[in-house]
């Protein structure tokens, strides 16, 4: 799968590792729209995490943010279906993480999508729109913009750096 | 990767199968646990409880899972029931306006109280 770090060695320097005067280090994947993808870029935040000593907490919430912008880019991006890369680049800067996730796709913002409604009485609740719900709350800011065709969203998150409780 | 991120185990006591999760719950596999769930409920199962107390962290993949759960017990008038909410996990549940979704227990020791 193709993987490579924008900046060759940078992200290796193990003397800066965990360092918040590290230089700005980023991983770019591109996967497949498919779902069993997914389970490469959790392993990559699982390994960005570990390089930079990342805290738990924010670690795992990067995770289930970008389980739910790609899960929801494959399931809806390309109605017509056929196979399409989404290109995902992770950059870690101070312990700040920023995410850009993008896909040529059918135009779509999600940041304007409605916060689930609540069931009418006696009704239960219905799983729709969940994910991006948490997602505008997990993360410190989420942003979009269509360039050129491409969808991309942008999350960021402020980690702790050398804690890693629970 | 995928395969082995969640782990699940079921466990008994008395009338009561409390079906033990581990580490990950996402759109790579929750498939799995739709597939164990489902499965408990075809064989009659009146009595299930969803332990969560060594899941690092769930996304709405799960939540689909579990609301899915909570009609097919209804259907098979069976009860659902979950534990061990607690920390990054309950914090997710909470955040997917989820906690009141389910019937939640303290402890798994609880559940089966409740559920005898």
């Amino acid at each position: 799968m193709a993987r490579r770090p924008d900046r060759p060695g940078q992200r290796e320097l193990p003397s800066r590792k965990g360092s918040c005067d590290a230089p700005p280090s980023t991983t770019e994947l591109v996967i497949r729209n498919e779902i069993p993808q997914l389970a490469l870029l959790s392993a990559a935040i699982e390994r960005i995490g570990r390089e930079h000593a990342l805290a738990q907490k924010p670690l795992v919430q990067l995770q289930v943010t970008l389980d739910e912008i790609v899960s929801n880019v494959i399931k809806y991006a390309w109605p017509e279906g056929g196979s399409h890369e989404i290109r995902i680049q992770i950059t870690v800067d101070a312990g700040n993480v920023k995410v850009d996730v993008a896909d040529d796709g059918m135009s779509f913002d999600p940041r304007n999508t409605a916060p689930p409604a609540p069931p009418p009485s006696g009704q239960r609740r219905r799983p729709g729109g969940v994910g991006l719900h948490m997602v505008r709350q997990l993360m410190d800011s989420f942003e979009y913009t269509r360039i050129g065709g491409w969808n991309h969203s942008t999350l960021t998150k402020q980690c702790t750096i050398g804690t890693h409780t629970k | 990767m995928g395969a082995s991120t969640l782990q699940i185990s079921e466990v008994r006591a008395g009338q009561t199968c409390i079906l033990a999760l581990a580490g990950r719950i996402d759109s790579t596999n929750a498939d799995q646990l739709t597939a164990r769930v489902g499965k408990l409920f075809e064989a009659g199962e009146k009595n299930l409880v969803v332990d969560f107390k060594e899941v690092l962290y769930l996304t709405s993949a799960a939540f689909r899972v579990l609301l899915v759960a909570t009609d097919d017990a209804e259907r098979s008038a069976a009860r659902f029931a979950l534990c061990g909410v607690l920390g990054h996990v309950r914090e997710l549940f909470e955040m997917g306006g989820l906690l009141d979704a389910f019937t939640i227990h303290a402890s798994r020791e609880d559940a089966i109280e409740q559920l005898r």
